[in-house]
């Protein structure tokens, strides 16, 4: 892997303009090496399109994005070369098999895996012969991890892992993502289901409008609520609905 | 380069597991090979015969005329040109006779003897020229036979037979390449646009993006699938209909196999190019569908496959001669069916380069990852 160093992403002062909207206006943050990063918003705040640039898929109109010491628009190719991706969106070869789709990106880093290797950690390596095709939802975005892994990354971006599953395939991927960072992997996700930024991740970027309006871990986010009086409207209880629906479907995957 | 094989090999996994593809590339081509090949449009149409007019007089031209019959009733299919030129027609098919009109034809006072050259497989086509033949000399000896008595014997005609045994194998061999041709222009355009459509639409393209593969790695690793593809192709459409319809391919030589080969290359990469900028421009397979449609329809007639560009109008055939399949469809015919060699060929390989060139140009400028 490549040297360490801390913090692991520097984003100063992006921005980003499409024709008459402003996407990302004046976004800076960092992300130290080994947490779980969170970005939370709406729908068109600003999240996809700064992850995007971190990534070095879309050029930011200015600012910059600097990961693990390399500046993206100056080598986005060796950037590109130490991440993991996961878009909000995959897609994959179809009439290939599940092993084969991760051989080739394995060779489009020129990293020696072993496919099934790489699946067993996402749990697919029983459909290793399966096509994308037929795998359901949570499995296609268990293979799309899968495939962010082949390059041993040292940043792993996740696009809205769990947008569209089902809560146990979410529960599931939860745990996926905890054993990605206890292996060592710096990530940064989005989402926008506020349940799983307080479960999985170690700080938050609460994203609006293109701007960061408030950055914490999410106790501190919480405790700052409740110091200016805030009182929640409902009783809190022991046990959400999701507990409810769980525990009368069960913890087992249905894929 | 490892990147490259990777995605070559990965995408040539991918083009054989789809059986529909297949079906395109091979079967379809075949069973149009065969349902024409079983026509026999000769039977309908009047024999073509070369004429070579060393006299260029106004007797050789009424000759000539009267040979080719009026509106009402026309007898010969006249084609004219250089003696070399009618012979090798005469040799691989094109044409059933040559007719030699000596220079001293319609000249007072000289005995001009006409030379009639036959291909002696065709008897029933030699039959009907020679009565032909005889039947207007006839006409015009009697013509000349209204004047006076004094110079009726001195202006006399004779016909001399000879025969050569030529290799044309008619409709049938010249079927093969054609469609051989528009098999290629097929496979390149339609497996180029609908995957890479397919993958853009889908985010196929968009994921790779994120990797650190430059867009020249994907498509070369794309453009040498199809050119294997192609060649495969090519060869067993060549083979299999050479096989079913009895025919011979290259008059027996081998090396037509490698020309062939090289002119399956070139016209694959035509084909693909069109179907990169094609596959750049599109959106979605709706769009890209009607698109890559407009493009081959037009060609698949106006290029010669099923039917010589002779039997279409001229103002038509002054466009259709420089279409792109037109040039791979020449090409391919003249190795397969009329005895030439890559070498030998000019204006197809000019026509196809200058095709390639302009394709490419527009590809490059219209590819998109999304």
């Amino acid at each position: 892997m490549t040297t360490a160093i801390d913090p692991v992403i520097v984003a100063k002062d992006l921005r980003k303009k499409y024709e008459d909207i402003t996407a990302v206006n004046g976004i800076s943050f960092e992300v130290r090496r080994g947490e779980v990063f969170g970005m939370l918003g709406p729908n068109g705040a600003g999240k996809t399109t700064t992850i995007e640039i971190l990534e070095g898929m879309r050029d930011a109109d200015s600012g910059d994005a600097i990961i693990n010491g390399i500046n993206v628009k100056d080598d986005p190719i060796a950037v590109k070369a130490m991440i993991g991706v996961q878009l909000q969106q995959n897609a994959f070869f179809d009439k290939l098999k599940l092993s084969e789709i991760v051989d080739l990106y394995a060779k489009l880093y020129l990293a020696k895996v072993d496919p099934v290797e790489i699946l067993s950690r996402v749990g697919l390596d029983n459909r290793k012969n399966a096509q994308y095709a037929e795998l359901s939802g949570g499995q296609k975005q268990r293979l799309s991890i899968a495939v962010a892994l082949v390059n041993d990354p040292v940043v792993l971006f996740l696009d809205e892992p769990t947008t569209g599953l089902d809560p146990q395939a979410r529960r599931q991927l939860w745990e996926l993502v905890r054993k990605i960072q206890a292996d060592g992997a710096t990530i940064v996700l989005t989402t926008h289901y506020m349940e799983e930024a307080e479960e999985l991740c170690d700080r938050i970027a609460v994203v609006e409008n293109g701007e960061i309006i408030a950055l914490d871990t999410p106790d501190a986010l919480i405790d700052q609520l409740l110091s200016t009086g805030f009182k929640p409207e409902k009783r809190v209880r022991e046990a959400t609905l999701d507990d409810v629906f769980l525990n009368l479907t069960g913890h087992d995957l249905r894929d | 380069m490892k990147i490259y094989l990777a995605l070559t090999v990965a995408s040539l996994k991918m083009y054989f597991r789809n059986k529909q593809a297949l079906f395109w590339a091979l079967f379809f081509p075949l069973l149009i090979m065969i349902i024409f090949g079983m026509m026999n449009f000769n039977k309908y149409s009047s024999p073509n015969v070369g004429i070579y007019d060393a006299a260029n007089n106004d007797a050789s031209q009424a000759l000539i005329e009267a040979l080719k019959g009026n509106s009402d009733q026309k007898l010969l299919s006249v084609s004219t040109g250089t003696l070399d030129e009618l012979h090798h027609e005469l040799e691989f098919g094109s044409s059933r006779a040559v007719i030699e009109i000596p220079a001293n034809y319609g000249i007072p006072g000289e005995f001009a003897e006409i030379k009639f050259i036959y291909d002696e497989r065709f008897q029933q086509e030699r039959a009907v020229i020679a009565t032909i033949l005889e039947k207007v000399t006839d006409a015009v000896f009697k013509e000349a036979a209204q004047v006076p008595d004094e110079y009726r014997v001195e202006n006399t005609i004779g016909i001399s037979d000879s025969v050569i045994t030529g290799q044309g194998q008619g409709f049938k061999a010249w079927l093969i390449p054609g469609v051989a041709a528009m098999a290629i222009m097929q496979t390149g355009l339609f497996t180029v646009v609908f995957t890479l459509v397919r993958f853009k639409s889908q985010g196929v393209l968009r994921r790779l993006k994120a990797t650190p593969i430059g867009a020249a790695h994907f498509l070369a690793g794309q453009l040498t699938t199809k050119a294997i593809v192609v060649v495969l192709q090519t060869y067993v459409l060549v083979i299999v209909g050479a096989v079913v319809l009895g025919v011979s391919v290259g008059g027996g030589r081998l090396g037509a196999w490698f020309d062939l080969s090289i002119l399956a290359l070139l016209g694959g990469a035509l084909f693909i190019a069109i179907g990169l900028a094609v596959s750049g421009w599109a959106k979605n397979e709706e769009t890209a569908a009607p698109i890559a449609n407009i493009i081959t329809m037009p060609m698949m007639f106006l290029s010669g496959v099923f039917f010589p560009l002779s039997v279409m109008p001229d103002w038509l055939t002054r466009w259709s001669q420089y279409l792109p399949l037109t040039y791979l469809a020449d090409g391919m015919r003249a190795i397969t069916v009329e005895g030439a060699s890559i070498t030998t060929l000019g204006g197809e390989l000019i026509g196809l380069g200058v095709w390639i060139s302009i394709s490419f140009a527009i590809a490059i400028k219209m590819f998109r990852w999304e």
